[in-house]
């Protein structure tokens, strides 16, 4: 196999793991928000990811419109979906010491999230086929497909459009005091399940875009969305929780390994591999690769 | 009747099984300071954070400009003006100097005053505007402590609750924040101080309470108080070990 | 006294359940199948009760002890290693639960050591996939994809399985509820409550912690060889699917973690929602499993056993 290896081939798989790791790296960015506010890892996220890919798919068979179009429906929607999940499912157990109460309850999301796709769409693939799906750009022999860089535009603009919000919005700001210090967030007047509805509204929001973005990338059938979340929780890991770039790089070089560990060792190891790397991470550098300092008391 | 601010009436305040506040009367008149002063452990911090919602009371009631405020949270008691500058600062470390600050105008009824609230705040502490985009967690422990009141009086509180405001610091800044509630007071907010520098607390304090194991044990005007031979032995004179 | 009386009950109970195959038609009897998996439901959730509800250490990595449990019966069956190439045969089960013992020292020291909360949580989920990986990959000693057949794919009776289930059952049961009230129980819950005061008080904190995950990894495995003779074909889909760690979290949640009857509770209320929801509504037959997580969770989050506490102290 090694006499295949030409250079164009290595840039090539990095070229196609940083593209697909942004879907990470945005799917990581939600996670860490609730993880922030509500010190739970969502694990019902990637199931979130492909319910909006699967109504980005729906709304192009339907209605034949456009995929990135129907963001302008699909991420309203994702975000109201976030706070009406807030409010119905996790504003009791959000107060409760017990953090595994608010965990389960995302597992029991997932599950029904899980199936209740499958009772609609059934398990069967689908893929979002337009007229531009196979069209690529090949700079210097280099394939870069339209709707993989399309995927990567959105996550930098969501990325950077949560960094804005987060840093210039007075409820931005809440966020992430409460993120650090929830009792001395309310002591200046932040109420909890504010900034828990905003936070789960931006996850679920990026999740809509990671929908879209997957449904026009890949395959997808229903229980691909756990495998996704575990791969956020792996990015968030990497890039460390509590920062938001962190996590887009974190999905970025988690997306490279797999690119990598894909075409080097045969497809079922990627995934272990992916799995390896989390473990080391965590063993040696839990705060994670993109965070300098974490200054907690 | 007196002209009672706050008035907390026959509180018990428990951490699971555990009592850590018994029967625990006390009343704060408008515009005046008023002291609470007691060893580590005798329930001051508690008090404090049963009156701003944290620790709710299992019993006893708590009024405020003569409403019950003992149901309300925590973000509900700073909307009605009573602001609490927790033990150990707990300000945002990882938001800027100005981020604190404007996060301390949260309140609706104080967001529309932001600008002139970051201008008295600057004002007061003009070391602070120097280091307005700096991380509050890379202030010294005296710049932390005046970033915390400022943050707290961006709220434009009526009563203002400090616990411990001097704990840690230098004597300079012992002595500046002391000179600041006195100014603060004179600008007419009502103070609720707690302190272990017991002797400087009673100095200024017009009123104040001696907490012992959860119980009030004592209670007069901080003159009295200060030459009450009981207080002296006990409490004064002696070096308190950090909480 | 109140002891006295739930342990009378708990023996009624059980002869109760040992007698149902004179009663029933053990080999056509969809309830007796019921039975069989709730014991196996038994035993691994009290085995994830010991680990998740007393020491508070949240495994997601429970499918690879029952997986590895499963895989060893296989290996050892066909290879004949121990000469005893019968069913049941304690040897192997035994054996079944020690393999994963050692898999559950060798990963629990460094997990339990540096992890914590949802990252213990996380961390075995990363174990238990990469185990997965390895016995895909495992080629022909396990089979690859397509796992392993058991020389014998015929079985005369139900009825053995049924006892060994109930007998695995009342063991895991009875060893998690003699474990708790010892010393060693009294560290564990320690440490659930309060890990650094618990190290303050002299308790060895890793230590204690291995060895609720290895206990927790025996029963487990002993499932998983009971299964393995049950099931004749070995496959990583069956046996490593990540349900057999999820759904023994689920029911000890549901019944009441940290309780001893919690686990029972809930391994035979879950499986009973599986059972008659694939009986009567085939089509929405796993919705209802979530959607009763959720119910559950968001409306009594001490569980089934925390409502009859709620209704106790009602009174
Ligand atoms: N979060 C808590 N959980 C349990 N007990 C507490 C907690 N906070 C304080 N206590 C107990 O309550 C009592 C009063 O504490 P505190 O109000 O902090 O006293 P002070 O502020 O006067 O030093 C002490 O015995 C302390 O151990
Ligand atoms: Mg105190």
């Amino acid at each position: 196999m090694w006499e295949y290896i030409t250079f164009g081939l290595i840039v090539q798989l990095f070229v196609n793991g940083i593209l697909f790791g942004t879907m990470y790296g945005i799917a990581a960015i939600g996670l860490s928000l609730v993880f922030g506010t509500m010190r739970i890892i969502f694990l019902a996220q990637g199931t979130m990811i492909i319910f909006m890919a699967y109504i980005c798919y729906w709304i192009f068979t339907l209605m034949g419109i456009d995929p990135y179009l129907s963001l302008v429906i699909i991420v309203p929607l994702s975000l109201l979906l976030g706070i009406g999940l807030y409010h119905i499912l996790f504003r009791e157990a959000a107060g409760l010491e017990d953090k595994n109460i608010s965990l389960l309850i995302a597992v029991g999301l997932m599950f029904l999230m899980e199936n209740l796709i499958t009772v609609i769409w059934t398990a069967n693939p689908r893929f979002i086929e337009t007229s531009y799906t196979s069209f690529a750009f090949r700079p210097m022999g280099i394939n870069i497909s339209v709707t993989r860089l399309n995927g990567l535009i959105m996550a930098l603009l969501s990325t950077a459009g949560v960094l804005l919000f987060l840093k210039k919005t007075m409820i931005g700001m809440a966020v992430r005091a409460a993120s650090e210090d929830m009792i001395s967030a309310t002591l200046v007047g932040i109420s909890p399940h504010r900034v828990n509805a905003v936070a789960f509204a931006i996850g679920i929001g990026l999740a809509g875009v990671a929908g879209v973005g997957l449904a026009t990338i890949y395959p997808f059938d229903p229980y691909y969305g756990f495998i996704f979340a575990l791969k956020a929780i792996i990015s968030l890991a990497i890039g460390g929780i509590g920062s938001v770039v962190g996590a887009l790089l974190g999905g970025i070089l988690l997306g490279l390994i797999e690119s990598l560990a894909s075409f080097f060792f045969s497809g079922g190891w990627s995934d272990a591999i992916s799995f390896a790397v989390f473990l080391i991470v965590l063993m040696f550098k839990p705060e994670g690769l993109f965070v300098r300092s974490i200054n907690k008391a | 009747m007196e002209n009672h601010l706050l008035e907390v009436k026959g509180i018990d305040v428990l951490y699971g099984d555990v009592q850590a506040v018994w029967d625990v009367s006390i009343h704060v008149e408008e515009e005046k300071i008023v002291a609470l002063v007691g060893a580590n452990g005798a329930g001051k911090t508690t008090l404090l954070k049963t009156i701003s919602g944290i620790t709710p009371a299992k019993k006893g009631e708590i009024l405020f400009q003569g409403n019950s405020i003992a149901k309300l949270k925590p973000q509900e008691v700073v909307d009605i003006g009573i602001s609490h500058v927790p033990e150990g600062r707990r300000l945002f470390s990882s938001l800027t100097v100005l981020e604190n600050l404007k996060l301390g105008a949260y309140p609706s009824r104080a967001r529309p005053l932001m600008a002139n609230s970051l201008e008295r705040a600057f004002s007061l502490f003009p070391l602070l505007k120097n280091r307005k985009d700096q991380k509050a967690g890379s202030l010294s422990g005296g710049e932390q402590q005046m970033l915390a009141i400022g943050r707290a009086l961006m709220a434009h509180p009526v009563l203002l609750m400090l616990d411990e405001p001097s704990l840690g610091l230098s004597p300079i800044f012992v002595r500046t924040i002391f000179e600041l509630i006195s100014t603060l007071n004179a600008q007419k907010i009502t103070i609720l101080l707690v302190e272990q520098n017991i002797n400087q607390a009673l100095k200024i304090a017009h009123q104040a309470y001696v907490l012992k194991t959860g119980k009030i044990a004592m209670n007069g005007s901080g003159d009295e108080l200060l030459a009450d031979p009981e207080v002296q032995r006990a409490y004064i004179g002696k070096r308190w070990s950090k909480s | 006294m109140e002891d006295k009386r739930s342990i009378l009950i708990s023996v009624l109970v059980v002869i109760a359940f040992a007698c149902v195959p004179f009663v029933l038609d053990v080999d056509k009897s969809y309830f007796v199948f019921f039975l069989f998996l709730s014991f196996c439901y038994v035993t691994i959730t009290q085995a994830w009760n010991l680990v998740g509800g007393y020491t508070g250490q949240i495994s997601l990595g429970q499918h690879a002890f029952f997986g590895l449990g499963a895989y060893t019966t296989a290996i050892i069956w066909l290879r004949d290693i121990t000469k005893t190439g019968y069913f049941f045969d304690p040897v192997t089960m035994i054996l079944s639960g020690l393999v994963p013992v050692v898999l559950a020292i060798i990963v629990g020291i460094p997990l339990l050591h540096r992890l914590k909360g949802d990252y213990f949580a996380i961390g075995t989920l990363g174990v238990g996939e990469i185990i997965k990986v390895l016995f895909v990959k495992g080629g022909s000693f396990t089979g690859a994809s397509d796992g392993l057949h058991l020389p014998s794919t015929v079985f005369e009776s139900m009825k053995p399985y049924y006892w060994t289930g109930l007998f695995l059952a009342i063991f895991s049961t009875v060893v998690v509820y003699f474990l708790i009230r010892s010393r060693i129980g009294l560290a564990l819950r320690a440490i659930r409550e309060d890990e650094t005061s618990a190290a303050s008080h002299g308790v060895h904190v890793l230590k204690y912690k291995v060895f609720a995950f290895a206990v927790g990894a025996f029963l487990t495995g002993l499932a998983g060889s009971l299964y393995a003779y049950y099931l004749f074909h070995i496959n990583p889909d069956a046996v490593l699917k990540l349900n057999w760690t999820l759904y023994p979290v689920l029911m000890c949640v549901i019944g009441g973690t940290g309780r001893i009857m919690g686990p029972v509770i809930g391994a035979f209320f879950m499986n009973g929602v599986f059972f008659l929801t694939d009986i009567y509504f085939v089509e929405i037959n796993p919705i209802m499993a979530g959607l009763l997580i959720i119910i559950v969770m968001r409306f009594m989050p001490g569980g089934l056993i925390g409502l009859k506490d709620m209704i106790m102290s009602r009174k």
